[in-house]
């Protein structure tokens, strides 16, 4: 007999939700949390929508911590001397749901609070070392050599899955897995940052950047979000092409990208209040591990389900979804008696059903395109010479755009039937 | 900023019996790369006079450098306890 | 054995409020008042070499239940938190007071281990107080302690050097931050220790007359909270045969006097 129906670790948004579920649904259920306040290791780098966040908390638009509500969405080439943005404005994303921005300390506390208020058994300020087999079954979790049984496991310990790592039941990451995301919070009144981002109220501004000035073959690609008195910017960098340029610093890319001088104006006279660094998951469905087995699921970051296709980052949301997956497959599990791999094997249905692994797969190489070489170098050139040339007066008769854009190409460093290969290759996996 | 003055805004709660992360001083001394010392968000690796200088204290624990090092020097795991990093916006 | 724990907001997370000069805490987080981990760790060591049980108290609001249950998870074996409405804003004469009456209510008791001071007001008086109200001795700014043929044996650092101590229970003792290495808590004892819960203990349980206690009871008041000027040192490189003039310098601004002189 197991001590408890399921232990889930870690307290983000996948390991809540799903105690969530779990306790109220009946099962007794340990949430166990490395950090204490729980949240107080975590970081956002992207936006909540949250749909899934009502199967578990039903009035959580009234009573999270959220910041702003997303009316304004950015997308820009940033390149040493430009910025070359599309804002898309809509009323339509007023009343549709573009989600929230959130600061994860508060957020999370706020998740791992309605856990244990749903009768969960809330433990932080504990590492799990690792967990418990027997028969080559998962059994339970293992800390300073206790052993706390139950009947199923659920790892949602975010992007740096030590537990699933030292256990044997993923892969360690790497650099095709996941980029360096660096982040600050910058405090800046209210009303400043309403006039900077032509906001009201509550809404608020999400952008997204490619950081096309970085150099030697470094990519990075950026955000700029609004909470209600501070703006989380941030650095997300590719792994692998660091490693090979190896004479660039991270923090030093971060630097660069705050103190563009296209982005700094939106950022002066705020006081930086935190700096913060995170894994980000981007290694597509390549990355996702072995999801369930005797025993275990994998659930969020952990499990590698997250996605960016360069204008829509998804981490959150997947990790809700995935949680409250894998507490509907243990709440079945315990009904029918039965933890065993074939069992579990409906949390990794119910992925492929809705549309965490869906987006995953039709996105299938996305990777390849927002680290690629168009994205980060060719584009954004392309894009300044035709602006530049188009919007400065000479005096001389103005060009046709086709004239520009193909001597624009010229100077891109690609050659023409480079730039359309990749092109249509980025097409097709957009 | 310098990246020294962004890491002090930070609270830590350190643990001083437990570094949660080790190197290898011997895999260190002839790595040909260091790339360590670029990647680490928070240049916790620094070379000093060619040498590999690694402090546990102003880690963010986002685990970078655990992938960082191909060479196998980084051991790698959670602190302990409620120790290291206590973010307070995230 | 009993522990009287504080929670107290993070002194990292705490800032001065650069108008007003009052403390701002809005943003800090309650952890344990740190040499008050210390003081539980005294008293796990000697747990580990004698058995025993230890018992938390602490005062505070319903949230300093989470630090008590993480002494629990320690090893310490029960909590008690004394929480009340009326118990609100008391100095450390009422704190003492109320939390003696608390440690005579839970009875028996030998050695009660107390952190030196908190951070949170730093004046060290609540574990001497207590010791004053219970009418025992009191070992304060110790750095270590065992037992010994049923005495207390304690180190006490003080500023000439270590003085051993030796005493009989029941004897409070004040521990000093860099006592000992406060160990972690276990998941194993976490989970009993939120299954056993944390004892509330209010006002009525106390039976303590109101005038004694909370604000009605203390008799301090806070006149002003400042930030001293920060007063500007001055320096220049000398010689070292420019030192008699230095000196004579130093003597005119009246800044050092000479033996003549006293």
């Amino acid at each position: 007999m197991s001590e408890f129906d399921a232990i889930v670790v870690g307290a983000g948004p996948a390991g809540s939700s799903s105690a969530i579920k779990l306790a109220s649904s009946g099962l007794s259920v340990l949430l166990v949390e490395r950090a204490d306040p729980p949240g107080s290791k975590n970081v956002s780098g992207g936006i909540l929508w949250g749909n899934e966040l009502a199967k578990v908390i039903p009035d959580w638009e009234k009573n999270a911590p959220l910041e702003r509500f997303v009316v304004s969405k950015g997308t820009g080439l940033l390149t040493d001397d430009s910025l070359i943005s599309i804002d898309f404005r809509s009323k339509k994303l007023e009343n549709n749901k573009t989600g929230y921005s959130v600061l994860r300390a508060k957020f999370d506390q706020f998740l791992a609070n309605k856990a244990k208020a749903s009768g969960a058994t809330l433990v932080t300020g504990v590492t799990v070392d690792k967990v418990a087999f027997k028969d080559r079954k998962v059994i339970g979790v293992e800390q300073e050599g206790d052993v706390i049984s139950s009947d199923v496991v659920i790892l949602a310990e975010g992007a740096n899955p030590r537990v699933a790592i030292d256990s044997g039941l993923r892969e360690p990451i790497g650099d095709r897995d996941v980029a360096i995301g660096i982040k600050e919070v910058i405090r800046l009144p209210e009303t400043t940052i309403n006039e900077r981002f032509n906001l009201r109220g509550s809404q608020g501004y999400a952008g997204e950047y490619v950081l096309g000035f970085l150099k030697d073959g470094v990519k990075a690609g950026g955000f700029l979000y609004t909470n209600k008195e501070t703006i989380s910017i941030g650095a997300v960098i590719n792994a692998a092409d660091l490693r090979a340029n190896n004479s660039t610093y991270s923090y030093n890319i971060m630097e660069q990208f705050v103190t563009h001088p296209f982005i700094a104006p939106y950022l002066e006279g705020g006081k930086v209040e935190e700096y913060s660094a995170h894994l980000v998951c981007e290694g597509g469905i390549k990355s996702v591990p072995r999801l369930s087995g005797d025993g275990y699921m994998i659930a969020g970051d952990s499990a590698s389900l997250g996605f960016s296709n360069g204008l829509v980052i998804q981490g959150m949301n997947y990790a809700i979804t995935s949680g409250i997956a894998a507490a509907e497959a243990a709440i079945e599990a315990k009904t029918k008696g039965n933890f065993s791999a074939a069992s579990l094997h409906s949390y990794d249905e119910k992925l492929a059903l809705n549309y965490v692994l869906e987006d995953m797969k039709n996105f299938k190489g996305i990777e390849g395109v927002t680290w690629s070489s168009l994205m980060h170098k060719a584009v954004p050139r392309i894009a300044e010479k035709v602006f530049f040339d188009m919007f400065y007066e000479t005096g001389e008769p103005k060009r046709h755009l086709s004239e520009i854009l193909l001597e624009s190409i010229a100077g891109s460093g690609m050659s023409k039937s480079q730039l359309i290969l990749e092109a249509y290759r980025a097409a097709r996996r957009m | 900023m310098q990246i020294e003055e962004k890491l002090s805004l930070l609270n830590y709660k350190t643990d001083k019996g437990y570094e949660h992360i080790t190197v290898k001083p011997d895999i260190c001394a002839v790595c040909p790369d260091h790339f360590c010392t670029f990647a680490c968000p928070a240049s916790c690796y620094t070379l000093i006079e060619g040498k590999l200088n690694f402090k546990y204290e102003d880690c963010v624990e986002c685990g970078t450098c655990f992938f960082a090092c191909s060479h196998g020097s980084v051991a790698w795991s959670n602190p302990k306890g409620g120790h290291g990093v206590k973010y307070k916006y995230g | 054995m009993i522990i009287l724990m504080k929670q107290v907001p993070d002194a990292e997370e705490i800032f001065i409020d650069p108008v007003k000069f009052t403390l701002n805490r809005s943003q800090a987080r309650g952890i344990i008042n740190p040499s008050d981990e210390n003081a539980l760790e005294a008293a796990l060591k000697i747990k580990d070499s004698e058995g025993g049980e230890i018992t938390v108290i602490s005062m505070g609001p319903p949230q300093a239940e989470n630090a008590i249950l993480e002494c629990m998870g320690r090893g310490a074996d029960r909590g008690i938190l004394i929480t009340d409405r009326v118990f609100a804003a008391a100095d450390t004469y009422a704190t003492s007071l109320t939390i003696a009456a608390a440690v005579k209510k839970v009875g028996d008791f030998d050695i009660i281990f107390a952190g030196e001071s908190t951070t949170d007001s730093g004046t060290g008086h609540v574990g001497p107080g207590v010791a004053e109200f219970l009418g025992i001795d009191q070992v304060t700014y110790t750095v270590s302690s065992r037992i010994e043929a049923g005495m207390l044996i304690a180190e006490r650092e003080l500023e000439d050097g270590i003085e051993v101590v030796s005493t009989k229970p029941p004897v409070l003792v004040t521990v000093l931050i860099n006592a000992n290495l406060p160990r972690r808590s276990r998941l194993r004892l976490k989970i009993d220790a939120i299954k056993k819960g944390v004892e509330k203990w209010d006002h009525d349980s106390l039976n303590l007359p109101p005038e004694w206690v909370g604000i009605k009871g203390s008799p301090t008041l806070v006149g002003a909270l400042k930030i001293p000027e920060e007063r500007k040192r001055e320096s220049r490189p000398i010689k070292l045969d420019e030192i008699p003039v230095l000196v004579q310098d130093l003597v005119k601004k009246g800044i050092i006097r000479t033996g003549d002189e006293a």
